[in-house]
């Protein structure tokens, strides 16, 4: 979505930032292959809890004062959906979820979201952020020659620690994960005439099923 | 020693290969039956910088090196023959005529375009009575008031028929012999008395072109005799020939793996006498014995591509990874159609169309038997 606005303007720069561990670098150097302007990690081996993330990368915004945030909608592997309206909450920015375009509009931005049967558009001045859900095109292939310049950019790199940002605030463990039960077979009734089945399956919603 | 592939080299081939698997894979049955690769695909792959792999970025390469050029094709080499090979011919011998004998005028008139997939290139060294020895090629190059006149007529010259640019070999002096004898010369789509003949049908590469070019007093100007130097053609062709072979290696590999995984996939799927195939020790050193041989192969490309990009010229390594990868993925296709069994007899399986693919591997740039000579040269050498 944001490679979008810089392809129909090339003087936007668009630049990403990961609060993670070292191996987030992978990501960001496919952002920088994709086209993006520059990325830095901000380095946090050990997990933090979502507001601290939210904290962190505060704090990296009011640095960069960017006109416009884009974040994911969720993590892909807690579902949390936390970080993006934290982050706006903590930078006191308006915040649009779920995004799937973006339009410029005067003195700020458009910002449609997918609704039951149609679109909402909404508009916002900046600086505004934003959760993306998933734009109408599919995320770009990064360009071959993209790749191997993206390889001489720096990833320039800091602890989270030393961004001031309070990195307390309650965390959340996960305490037990289940799979759901296994279901056992349906029956199929066949013995008998219509009646005789019909009854068969009103004893076993009674007794068995217990739905009557 | 260090076995490592670069961190930006692994996402070049994790790329390559989600563009295969997302977008060429479904296409595979549409190029089988049309016998063509539709022209948004090859317009999206040139967006993309499929087409100037290993050359440098001051060309408008996306400076991947041999060793990126070779990951990628072995991706390629996962789907459709056609692509690698429309990709391989363009790249590792058009293209690289010109990048290796070119001037430098030369390359930048001619590279960025063909790096861009803007253009295709194509090489043509192949005559109808020259094959194996490529030195007694019979086009001829007269010079005539500063301009050069080829006759002749070239054949099974791939991507010929869709080519903007051909690098044509052809003899200036036949008393020379090939060390002085032949000239590389640049041809455009366009040129005087230049046209394409008859365009083959093959028994596979199906999508990929291959045809007749014909020169009837073709007008080429003197600035497009390659590197400037009537005379220097057959080295650049033997040149571009060992980077042909190593990624044509490239691709065989990256087909075998992907044939490999197809047959294990499916025998443990397939039961016959109440267990899996892949459960009978048959199956089971089929499986074994190719992959180690593509093992094999794959560390032989790797070598020799990293061999290039140091600035060293492998021609034996060349070789012999062409005759062992194209040899290996012959006997592992066979193999994989053996454990499909009649499944893999048929039209809808990919590996009826891999082991039609797979029999050009022989014979192109080089036969086996060619590949032979040129290591027994070696080995014999006093
Ligand atoms: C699909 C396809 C695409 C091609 N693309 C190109 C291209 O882009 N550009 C191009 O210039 N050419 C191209 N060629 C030509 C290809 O390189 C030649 O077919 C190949 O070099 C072999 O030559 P030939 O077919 O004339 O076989 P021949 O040379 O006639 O050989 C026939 C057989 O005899 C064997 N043989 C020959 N000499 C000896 C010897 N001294 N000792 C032992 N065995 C020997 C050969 O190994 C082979 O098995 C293409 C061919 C095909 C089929």
């Amino acid at each position: 979505m944001a490679l979008e606005r810089k392809d129909a303007d090339a003087s936007t720069t668009v630049s990403v930032v990961t609060v993670g561990p070292a191996r987030s670098r992978d990501a960001l150097r496919q952002a920088l292959a994709m086209g993006c302007d520059d990325a830095s990690l901000v380095l946090a081996e050990e997990p933090l809890s979502d507001l601290a993330v939210a904290r962190a990368l505060a704090k990296v915004a009011l640095e960069t004062k960017p006109d416009l945030v884009l974040c994911g909608k969720q993590a892909s592997d807690d579902d949390q959906g936390f970080v993006g309206p934290a982050l706006a909450e903590v930078l006191g920015w308006p915040h649009v979820s779920m995004l799937t375009r973006l339009v410029p509009a005067e003195g700020g931005v458009e910002l449609w979201r997918e609704v039951e049967g149609g679109h909402e558009v909404w508009k916002a001045s900046f600086p505004v952020l934003g959760t993306a859900h998933k734009s109408e095109k599919e995320p770009r292939y990064p360009s071959l020659p993209g790749i191997m310049k993206a390889k001489k950019k720096e990833i320039p790199e800091r602890p989270v620690g030393s961004l001031g940002a309070d990195l307390g605030g309650p965390r959340l463990e996960i305490v037990a994960l289940e799979t759901p039960p296994a279901r056992g077979g349906g029956k199929i009734l066949k013995d008998g005439d219509m009646k005789a089945v019909a009854e068969q399956l009103a004893t076993l919603l009674r007794d068995e099923a217990k739905v009557l | 020693m260090d076995f490592d592939i670069p961190e930006e080299l692994q996402l070049l081939a994790r790329t390559v290969r989600d563009f295969v698997e997302t977008r060429l894979v479904p296409l595979e049955k549409t190029i089988e039956d049309e016998d063509k690769i539709p022209v948004e695909v090859l317009k999206e792959m040139a967006g993309l910088g499929f087409f100037g792999l290993p050359f440098p970025e001051e060309y408008g390469g996306a400076g991947a090196g041999d060793l990126g050029y070779c990951l990628a094709l072995e991706q390629f080499g996962r789907t459709s023959a056609a692509f690698s090979n429309v990709i391989g011919a363009h790249t590792s011998i058009g293209a690289m005529s010109i990048y290796l004998g070119g001037t430098e005028e030369q390359k930048r008139r001619y590279l960025p375009d063909l790096c861009a997939g803007e253009r295709i290139a194509a090489f043509s060294l192949t005559e109808p009575s020259s094959g194996s020895d490529a030195a007694s090629i019979q086009t001829s190059a007269t010079l005539r008031n500063g301009c050069w006149y080829l006759n002749g007529t070239k054949i099974w010259v791939t991507n010929g028929p869709i080519a903007d640019v051909v690098v044509v070999y052809a003899a200036n002096d036949r008393a020379r012999g090939p060390r002085g004898g032949i000239s590389a010369f640049i041809v455009e789509k366009g040129f005087k008395g230049f046209r394409v003949g008859k365009v083959d049908d093959k028994m596979g590469l199906r999508g990929s072109y291959t045809g007749e070019l014909v020169f009837e007093d073709c007008e080429v100007p003197e600035a497009n005799v390659l590197g400037g130097q009537v005379g220097a053609g057959f080295r650049t062709a033997l040149g571009a020939l060992d980077v042909g072979r190593i990624s044509l290696a490239a691709g065989a590999v990256g087909s075998s793996q992907h044939l490999l995984e197809l047959a294990i996939a499916h025998s443990k799927r397939r039961q016959q006498f109440g267990k899996p195939i892949a459960a009978n020790q048959a199956i089971q050193w089929m499986l074994a014995d190719s992959a180690v041989e593509i093992h094999a192969a794959r560390l032989m490309v790797y070598d020799a591509a990293w061999k290039i990009d140091q600035g060293k010229r492998p021609s034996l390594e060349a070789a012999m990874v062409k005759v062992y990868a194209s040899e290996m993925a012959n006997r592992v296709v066979d193999r994989v159609l053996q454990i499909h069994g009649g499944m893999g007899y048929m039209k809808e399986s990919p590996v009826e169309r891999a082991y039609r693919d797979a029999r050009i591997l022989r014979i192109y740039e080089g036969t086996s038997e060619v590949q032979r000579m040129i290591i027994a040269e070696e080995l014999l050498k006093e």
